[in-house]
């Protein structure tokens, strides 16, 4: 094997300049495919580790609470941040944010513009790294970017200096904005310039940055109440999907209901328990239950309760009566009440009978959410019906929890068939970037394009190339061809001959190929692109190139290629192989 | 004893829509340790019956056995074995190996046998070189050498694996006479210390007197 390598190596330098020419064209084409590579790569990190970690993240978690506006609130945050603790590992993620922004109208100093406020949470702690990164984006010019958590500054705002001068202002200048929190009210309030920006990300010029705790009070967020919740992952294409799935199976809801006590003629505990009022939740009430006194019809309706038969003994109540209610949320000190009509009498298991109120989920999710009762707490106060009774599935859940999908088209039907099925809980979904970013990650595609229509030259260059040249080879020494196999060469070793000169070619150029292309990623990094409104801008990193070549990409380019090569030459090299010796010997030139 | 032994030998090659029939009916045994030449004018089939005893022809009809070994029943692998191991090749235009030097070119088919370490090989190489007289230029590469000096390189390499046969094919032919005789010269002398049976062919009648034993061949016929 040494000693066909040797012939072959010097089989090579005996036609230098057909090999040099067929070589270069080969270095070129590797050239071209590593840094269509690397630069694919290196946009695909800007992607998922830049843009869509401010965009979307990798994974989030949305809510949508009421039916007509759709609030973006959670009422709980210490519990969802409990189950992305709970279920991802601490050295998968890399950092967890509330998502909060708002469009608004600003009014500078005679001058308004349309803008939109986003929160920065500037209370968490951050690795010196990432600290880093931050500043360089913000490139804060004048002001500072630590102003932002000031207390003692109302409102303090960060932007951009285009945006500075479309409103005329200037540092500790004063800008009114105007917007609607997350219940719809119009709202104004004072933001004061603490710092300007002076930075080309496109994402960033038209945004005005304020504390994340500052924007949640204008909002109307309370402190314990959260916002869509966004992960962003250390290895987002490793772990989205997955972490999404985990995070959705823990999100799974428990029953809602309130434990409270009722006050009529006299006081008792009971558990109001939401029916929902989709027609399947409707027909199972109407089949299975029964009424002591009023009609079903007006039972069901929204305006009202349907009380145990038992318990209306116990408080006097009758069909038209007004009880009152009462129970402890979890995040106020008093009581919380309200009042209701009852509709109807049920009958039914003496516990049922005793400690239950059915109503209607429109009513029952309006009082859960704004005073979120203490669920954990008072579940070994409530009395809930067992899962196998008859109409367990009509009954309502903490929230509802959207089924997963994959892409952003099935995340759009998701949504138009929850749009049609009216939902009066919160709804809940768990998404990846592949469903929340498909835009910015179709540029992937476009990418991988380039990198095809490169691999495409190259295949074209060894697969024309090496043909050609074999065949020159072959002809010119076809006589050496049959003499070698008169001697008593097996044919075999013949075509290793050809397919190992190829081999070896096609390796040297490839190694001439990878030096070029860092030559000339280096060159063509070298080069500042000023672009400030063209989206392609996204595709910068501080307005240049941005190149990733990774080992193992190589590797793989060159053994591919190489195994191209040997493949191309594997058919000529053959046919020369299985000539005649006679006629080999007597051809002649 | 026969070393060759061929009867009715045919062998027409098709051209185009006529068949040339290079050969029309040769019977011809060949004793071990012969050294014979076979004459004929040029186009009179000496070429196709040499390819054809040296195993890398085939006849159209006929028989052609090798000791004793019918070489139409072999395969391909069978046959190339055979050739490395009983038969050795010179060839009127030399054929060396332009990429290999001259001790390589020798070493050539010992490194096909894959049966014998590098020092052997090595040893066996340089007594052959030093035989036909050019150890000075063992490292030369062929372009660097006459033609008298590579059919000498030649001839050392068709017999380093002591081959029963060695078969030329117009050995002097493109070489001037002094060098031609020489090689002859060198050819009957390797006859006499390797017992090596020669066949040489020619179409030179003065070239004869080396033969030990001669056959005409004449427009594809064996002439008595
Ligand atoms: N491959 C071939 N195809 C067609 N004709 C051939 C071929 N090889 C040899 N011949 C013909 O066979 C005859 C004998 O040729 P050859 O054995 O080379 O003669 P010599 O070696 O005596 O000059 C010639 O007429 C030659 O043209
Ligand atoms: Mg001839």
């Amino acid at each position: 094997m040494k000693f066909l390598l040797t012939i072959s190596l010097r089989n090579l330098l005996r036609q230098k300049r057909r090999n040099i020419f067929l070589g270069s064209a080969m270095a070129f084409g590797v050239m071209i495919l590593i840094t269509a590579n690397s630069f694919s790569h290196g946009v695909s990190d800007i992607m998922f580790n830049k843009l869509i970690v401010y965009m979307t993240g990798h994974v989030g978690i949305t809510f949508n609470e009421g039916t007509g506006r759709r609030i973006p609130i959670f009422r709980d945050k210490e519990r969802i941040l409990k189950v992305i603790q709970n279920n991802i590992k601490k050295d998968e993620i890399a950092d967890v944010d509330e998502a909060i922004g708002m469009f608004c109208r600003a009014i500078g100093n005679g001058k308004a513009d349309n803008v939109v406020v986003v929160g920065i949470d500037m209370s968490k702690q951050v690795s010196e790294e990432l600290e880093k990164e931050y500043m360089e984006s913000f490139n804060v010019v004048e002001g500072s970017y630590d102003d932002l958590a000031r207390d003692d500054i109302e409102n303090p705002v960060l932007l951009s200096r285009q945006k500075a001068e479309s409103l005329n202002v200037k540092r500790n200048d004063v800008i009114r904005i105007r917007f609607q929190n997350v219940y719809g009210q119009d709202m104004a309030a004072r933001a004061v310039v603490v710092g300007l920006m002076a930075n080309d990300n496109l994402f960033m010029q038209g945004v005005l940055f304020v504390e994340l705790k500052n924007i949640k009070k204008m909002m109307g967020y309370r402190p314990q109440e959260c916002g869509n919740i966004q992960i962003i992952l250390k290895n987002p294409v490793r772990d989205a999907v997955k972490t999404a799935d985990r995070l959705h199976e823990a999100l799974n809801p428990g029953p809602a209901f309130i434990a409270g006590t009722v006050r009529g003629a006299a006081k008792a505990g009971v558990t109001i328990l939401p029916f929902m009022a989709d027609n399947d939740s409707k027909r199972i009430m109407r089949e299975s239950f029964k009424l002591a006194s009023g009609r079903l019809d007006d039972v069901l309706a929204k305006d009202g309760v349907m009380i145990g038969r038992r318990l209306a003994g116990l408080i006097g109540a009758y069909p038209g009566s007004k009880i009152s209610i009462s129970f402890k949320p979890r995040f106020a000190d008093k009581d919380a009440s309200f009042t209701c009509k009852v509709n109807g009498i049920f009958t039914g298991p003496p516990d049922e009978e005793e400690k239950l109120i059915y109503m209607h989920e429109s009513l029952f999710y309006k009082y859960f959410y704004s005073n979120l009762p203490d669920i954990i707490k008072d579940k070994d106060k409530a009395y809930i019906p067992p899962d196998d009774s008859p109409f367990s599935k009509a009954l309502g859940t903490e929230w509802v929890l959207l089924d997963r999908t994959a892409t952003t088209d099935d995340a759009t039907k998701k949504e138009a068939q929850i749009a049609k099925k009216k939902i009066k809980a919160m709804t809940m979904d768990v998404n990846t970037m592949y469903e929340t970013a498909s835009d910015v990650l179709k540029l992937e595609g476009v990418l991988n394009l380039v990198t095809l229509i490169a691999v495409l030259i190259l295949f074209f260059i060894i697969v024309l190339g090496v043909i050609n040249t074999l065949r020159m080879s072959i002809r010119e020494r076809t006589r050496e061809i049959g003499t070698i196999r008169a001697i008593g060469m097996q044919k075999r070793d013949v075509r290793s001959i050809f397919i190992l000169e190829t081999v070896s070619l096609t390796f040297f150029a490839s190694i001439c190929g990878v030096v070029l292309a860092f030559i000339v990623m280096e060159l063509l990094s070298l080069i500042k692109f000023n672009v400030v409104d063209n989206p392609m801008g996204i595709l910068l990193l501080n307005q240049r190139l941005h190149f990733l070549p990774t080992i193992s990409g190589i590797i793989f380019n060159i053994l591919f290629i190489i195994l191209i090569a040997a493949a191309t030459a594997y058919f000529p090299s053959r046919r020369a192989a299985a000539m005649s010796a006679a006629d080999a010997l007597r051809h002649y030139e | 004893m026969d070393i060759i032994d061929i009867k009715g030998l045919v062998k027409n090659y098709p051209l185009g829509e006529t068949t040339v029939h290079a050969l029309r009916g040769v019977d011809l045994t060949i004793q071990e340790g012969e050294f014979m030449s076979i004459v004929g004018p040029s186009g009179s089939g000496k070429t196709t019956l040499l390819n054809i005893i040296g195993c890398i022809d085939f006849a159209t009809e006929g028989s052609v056995k090798v000791h004793e070994t019918e070489i139409t029943a072999l395969t391909d692998r069978e046959v190339t074995d055979l050739r490395l191991h009983k038969i050795g090749f010179i060839f009127q235009t030399f054929n060396l190996i332009p990429v290999l030097d001259v001790i390589e070119n020798v070493e050539f088919p010992l490194l096909l046998m894959k049966n014998q370490s590098k020092g052997e090989i090595r040893k066996r190489a340089d007594k052959l070189i030093d035989e036909v007289g050019l150890s000075e230029y063992a490292e030369h590469r062929p372009a660097e050498l006459s033609g008298g000096q590579r059919q000498r390189v030649a001839i050392a390499r068709a017999l380093v694996t002591n081959p029963d046969i060695v078969l030329a094919d117009e050995p002097t032919a493109n070489l001037d006479s002094v060098t031609g005789a020489q090689i002859l010269e060198l050819m009957k002398k390797m006859n006499e210390i390797e017992k090596t049976t020669f066949i040489f062919s020619t179409h030179d009648e003065h070239v004869l007197k080396y033969a030990q034993k001669i056959v005409k061949i004449k427009d594809g016929r064996i002439e008595r």
